[in-house]
């Protein structure tokens, strides 16, 4: 369009031109923005403003003390109610982006006098940053190919179910706001690139050190962008624009890294970053040869190149492997390993592998999350390629590397949505402006380009369709000199039909799959009403309620940080699964026989015991489900005592009916999910205990509780809590003679033959010019 | 002093063969049956057991320790392939233990062929093999003495871990490094090297981007298609009901078929030539009724390849409303 509107002789034709077209950007770029927000709002609409799942809680709690005690204060943060006993400093080891960025909005808006509350303020952060994130994606693709297809773009990000998966109203999370932070930054750095100028690099620089603040992905950045200039370098595009914004970039954005406490040395330490200090040497090395080459006469420069090419490569080769050896450069994470060597972190670090974002990705999620796009993107980055210039080089780079990693984990397809759009938006305007520019005629100039539009905005399908039909009918009886205007008609349409498809699909896999706060489940009974079941917060609030302030709480980890956002209460583990020995422990717990627990538990001063039980109401992700985890995690740290095959039967089923292994019904887990729960039946047509996760009638049925004793359970029997008893409550067992502390003495009377005397048992020693005593036993 | 152990172990066991029955029952002291074992073992990790011997070693009454035995069919006729992966992968361990810190006479690895031990195999009531089996020094071997293959697979690390499960020592499986993935590597460099010299004066296919293009899209494809996933899952080809019924597409949302893989990959790359075939006819300058049929073509392959994709799809998830052109 823009392109269209150059060429223009009049002047005021251009103005008005011109115009339009800012008009139009700004209303499709609103109607994106609006549409990406109100798309994400499900949860909220169905349910109320909650914080869901996980990690938000934790996010929500720290930005909370953040509008409490302040800025620095939250720096320094020693969280002593998690990770009882060891405690977590909380200030250096978070990214503190997210919570800052809130922070301030909540802060402007009170400055303002509009008193919200800073829970909602986290609830629709991310749909808010959804709609900058349409903007930065619109920039981004203008500079790559055109303003057309930034719309497209712009419109296909505000809706793909792939990035709304972590954007919806509630998940405050950090890649609500890093995506944002991640196409500015790369749209900063195009820009650079293209002019090179410093001010661009400098912005780039600030924008990278906004989303090194936001999220670990960074990483992503910081080696996708040396990637870029490498390759440039491989393809003779070395220029002095490359050479200034890549130096002002790297320095700046590794200065300004280092200020981040949790990164802190990091970026000159770790194997992750290396990479970027070595494209920041050889591109040094071939400014120096370009100058040389300038000087030199061409024999005394081949010469130069191949002997100090090779020297100085040796050179670096040495000093960053003697670095690693020495310690001084830390080899890759194992996070971070496991994208090359996929077989990795399956064998070597159970808790990676435990989390089911951590899987690889089947093709089916990859439909699921971009629909029409996955099937589109590949014509995108063909022409790119077709055409490929400097900052195109880098959006191809960026397609490669992002599509590998999504294929490797699931959870990093949220770094391949935004350049799916971008290249769909590519190919669907590459189509679109041919198909529909051969209309052109004097004539209709403008309205060609509000024709061109609605496509763009394709949330208001209905119109545009209905706008567009009775147009090219309209416009069939002209002459054409083309394919005709049949075919260019059928072609728009299918088009358009294909483009609805994607919209509805967006808006169904954002309803159904996506919008669910997980701590607040719906059921839908056979008349179609609707039940909440909202035991998590139940059980939440009666911890808050009933227990002591310094209660101490065991629960898996997945639990940890809703335990401590809602019950207000220490727990011993959370999702920041930074300690596996700690994890391991409290899986050792769960696994172990009740007496085997009951000692850890005392190790641990355990108040109470929380475990989510889904076998009333059919609920899947509940303890059991996840229970063998708990056990490899255990068996990983402490192999003697726990063993997975133990927890199997012959067959090397995981079972709990009566054939199920017996570690297995005596765990503690085990117990803890069943207890009476073998006499409850739920409806006639099955036999008492029941479970309707797993189709089972329960093994163990019949049992009681020495250690513990059931102090809470909800509703639906979701959240079970129980009290650790202290050691004078339970009747004790007996205890071994062996292992007695106060070794009970079997009475010999020592009425021998020899001394037929008696003995008065205790009896005072009179020492002369001390006390009466008795005599100790 | 090898000849020496070798030669007297001969004698031994040739005088064992030509005592009588009465002394044959007595066999051999506990500690002289340690000392052959070990000295049997230093020479080769995997002792090989016969009927004979392994009612000698492995069946006697008093024991200080645990044999491990594989039951396997090695011999060609038997047309075991899986026996010589388990069999490598057996050796890898008992190797790893051999030279190991750990390494003592508490344990013992072992081999029975059915072609040298079939009796052995009737004693046991063994009809399949490989088996793992356990021998604790104490008692006759439980039901988990017997390693679970189904379950757990037996690469290297499995056994190691059973083994500690079992017996409680430790084996830190190390496999002799494999250097085909280096060498291939290398030649394919070496390949790409020589093939850029003697192409040298020549370079301008470098340059070619419709060869690029192609290689970054199939990349693109293999990834979207999932075939990461078969990598690191390694899905069955397809899957064959017991009707006799072969399924193509995985009924869940959660796998996939290799073959469903490939399927997909067409797919996509139908969906992405129609696609490129619009773009061009409506771009080209060339003859305006070949352009006709190539959107044509372009369209077709793009709507009914794309509804193909859907219903696949669709036929995945429970309870998806939309479809294109095909349920």
């Amino acid at each position: 369009m823009v392109q269209a509107g150059s060429k223009k002789s009049q002047i005021t034709r251009i103005n008005s031109k011109t115009g339009i077209n800012s008009l139009i950007i700004f209303v499709v770029l609103l109607l994106a923005w609006i549409a990406g927000f109100s798309s994400r709002l499900f949860a909220v609409i169905r349910f109320e403003s909650i914080i869901h799942e996980f990690d938000p809680w934790f996010n929500y709690r720290a930005t909370a003390y953040m509008v409490k005690h302040g800025f620095y204060n939250f720096l320094n943060w020693f969280d002593e109610r998690a990770w009882y006993p060891l405690g977590r400093i909380v200030g250096g080891t978070v990214y503190p982006g997210l919570m800052i960025t809130s922070g301030s909005i909540h802060y402007v808006l009170h400055l303002l006098n509009i008193n919200v509350h800073i829970r909602d303020i986290c609830v629709f952060l991310a749909p808010i940053f959804s709609g900058l994130t349409a903007i930065s994606t619109y920039f981004l693709t203008k500079e790559l190919w055109s303003a057309g297809a930034g719309l497209f773009a712009a419109c296909f990000i505000a809706i793909v179910p792939g990035y709304i998966s972590r954007s919806v109203a509630g998940s405050y999370d950090n890649e609500g706001i890093a995506i944002f932070a991640l196409q500015f930054t790369y749209f900063l750095w195009i820009k650079s690139v293209k002019t090179g100028s410093v001010f661009w690099a400098v912005a780039a620089a600030l924008s990278y050190f906004y989303m090194v603040s936001a999220w670990g992905g960074y990483v992503f950045i910081i080696n996708l962008i040396p990637l870029h200039v490498f390759v440039l370098l491989l393809m003779g595009r070395f220029s002095n624009r490359l050479f200034t914004s890549y130096t002002t970039f790297y320095i700046l954005g590794l200065i300004c890294s280092m200020q981040i406490p949790f990164v802190g040395f990091q970026p000159i330490r770790t194997s992750e970053h290396m990479a970027a200090s070595g494209v920041f040497a050889l591109l040094f090395a071939v400014a120096t040869l370009k100058y040389l080459q300038s000087i030199l006469s061409k024999s005394e420069f081949k010469s130069l190149v191949i002997f100090g090419g090779l020297v100085s490569a040796g050179i670096v080769f040495l000093t960053v492997v003697g670095l690693t050896y020495a310690g001084y450069v830390a080899p890759w994470s194992g996070r971070f390993y496991s994208l090359w060597d996929t077989g990795y972190a399956k064998i070597h670090i159970p808790i990676i592998a435990s989390v089911s974002e951590h899987q690889p990705t089947t093709w089916f999620s990859f439909f699921f999350d971009l629909h029409i796009l996955v099937a589109t993107f590949p014509a995108g980055l063909w022409y790119c390629i077709k055409n490929v210039n400097d900052e195109r080089v880098f959006v191809i780079l960026y397609a490669l590397s992002a599509v590998y990693f999504a294929g490797v984990m699931v959870r990093l397809m949220l770094t391949l949505t935004p350049v799916v759009c971008i290249l769909s938006g590519v190919a669907f305007s590459g189509l679109l402006e041919l198909f529909l520019r051969e209309d052109d005629t004097p004539r209709n100039e403008d309205s060609e380009d509000e024709d061109q539009s609605p496509p763009n905005s394709r949330r208001l399908y209905d119109k545009a369709v209905a706008g567009r039909v009775p147009k090219m009918k309209h416009e069939q009886n002209k002459e054409s000199d083309g394919i005709g205007p049949n075919i260019r008609s059928i072609v728009t349409v299918v088009i358009m039909l294909l483009l609805m498809l994607f919209a509805v699909h967006c808006t169904w896999v954002t309803s159904n799959a996506y919008s669910s706060p997980s701590i607040v489940l719906a059921s839908y009974s056979s008349d179609g009403s609707r039940q909440i079941l909202d035991d998590f917060r139940e059980a939440y609030f009666w911890l808050s309620q009933n227990t002591a302030d310094d209660a101490r709480v065991m629960s898996w980890w997945d639990y940890g940080y809703q335990i401590a956002g809602m019950a207000n209460r220490t727990t011993l583990v959370d999702n920041n699964t930074w300690n596996n020995s700690h994890i391991a422990l409290v899986g050792k717990a769960m696994s172990s026989n009740e007496t085997a627990a009951y000692e850890i538990m005392t190790a641990l001063d355990v108040d109470y015991v929380l475990v989510i039980f889904g076998g009333v109401i059919g609920y899947s992700g509940d303890d059991i489900n996840k229970f063998l985890w708990m056990v490899r995690i255990a068996e990983g740290e402490h192999p003697k005592d726990i063993r997975e095959s133990d927890y199997f039967t012959e067959h090397g089923e995981f079972r709990v009916d009566a054939e199920g292994a017996p570690t297995l019904l005596n765990s503690l887990m085990y117990k803890l999910s069943y207890y009476r729960f073998g006499e409850l039946k739920l409806d006639y047509r099955t036999p008492a205990g029941f479970d309707r996760t797993r189709n089972a009638v329960i093994g163990n049925k019949d049992f009681q509780l020495t250690y513990l004793e059931e102090a809470y359970t909800t509703e639906h029997w979701l959240v079970r809590i129980y009290r650790v008893k202290k050691p004078d409550e339970f009747n004790r067992p007996r205890i071994p003679v062996a292992n007695r502390v106060v070794k009970s003495q079997n009475f010999v009377s020592k009425k021998s033959s020899k001394r037929k005397k008696g003995t008065i048992k205790n009896k005072p020693v009179i020492v002369k010019g001390k006390r009466l005593s008795t005599k100790q036993v | 002093m090898r000849t020496l152990i070798l030669s007297l172990f001969v004698i031994s066991s040739v005088f064992f063969y030509h005592v009588d029955g009465q002394a044959r029952k007595q066999g051999l002291t506990l500690a002289e049956r340690v000392q052959q074992l070990t000295d049997m073992s230093n020479k080769k990790a995997v002792l090989r057991f016969n009927g004979n011997k392994f009612r000698e070693f492995v069946k006697a009454a008093p024991r200080s320790y645990s044999v491990i035995v594989m039951f396997t069919a090695m011999a060609a006729q038997r047309q075991c392939v899986v026996c010589r992966h388990a069999s490598d992968e057996f050796t890898i361990v008992a190797n790893s233990f051999r030279y190991s810190q750990g390494y003592s006479n508490k344990l013992f690895f072992a081999v029975v062929d059915f072609d040298e031990g079939s009796d052995v195999f009737q004693m046991l009531r063994i009809n399949t093999a490989p088996v793992f089996m356990h021998f604790p020094p104490k008692g006759k071997p439980k039901n988990a003495d017997t390693m679970d293959i189904s379950r757990i697979g037996f690469s290297a690390e499995a056994i190691a871990k059973w083994i500690a499960e079992r017996t409680d020592i430790q084996i830190r499986v190390f496999r002799p490094p494999n250097y085909s993935g280096t060498l291939a590597l290398v030649v394919l460099f070496a390949f790409v090297a020589g093939f850029l010299y003697l192409r040298r004066n020549n370079l301008d296919f470098l340059y070619n981007k419709s060869m690029w293009g192609m290689g970054s899209l199939f990349f693109c494809f293999a990834m979207v298609s999932g075939q990461m996933w078969n990598h690191i899952r390694g899905p069955p080809f397809v899957h064959k009901s017991q009707s006799g019924q072969i399924m193509y597409v995985h009924g869940s949302s959660q796998g996939q078929f290799v073959v469903e893989t490939y399927i997909v990959m067409v797919l996509n790359g139908a969906v992405v030539l129609g696609m490129i075939l619009l773009t061009e006819a409506a771009r080209g300058k060339g003859d305006p009724k070949k352009r006709k049929i190539l959107a044509v073509v372009g369209l077709i392959l793009l709507s009914v390849f794309f509804s193909l994709l859907l219903s696949i799809f669709r036929s995945k998830t429970q309870g998806y409303p939309y479809s294109f052109l095909f349920k």
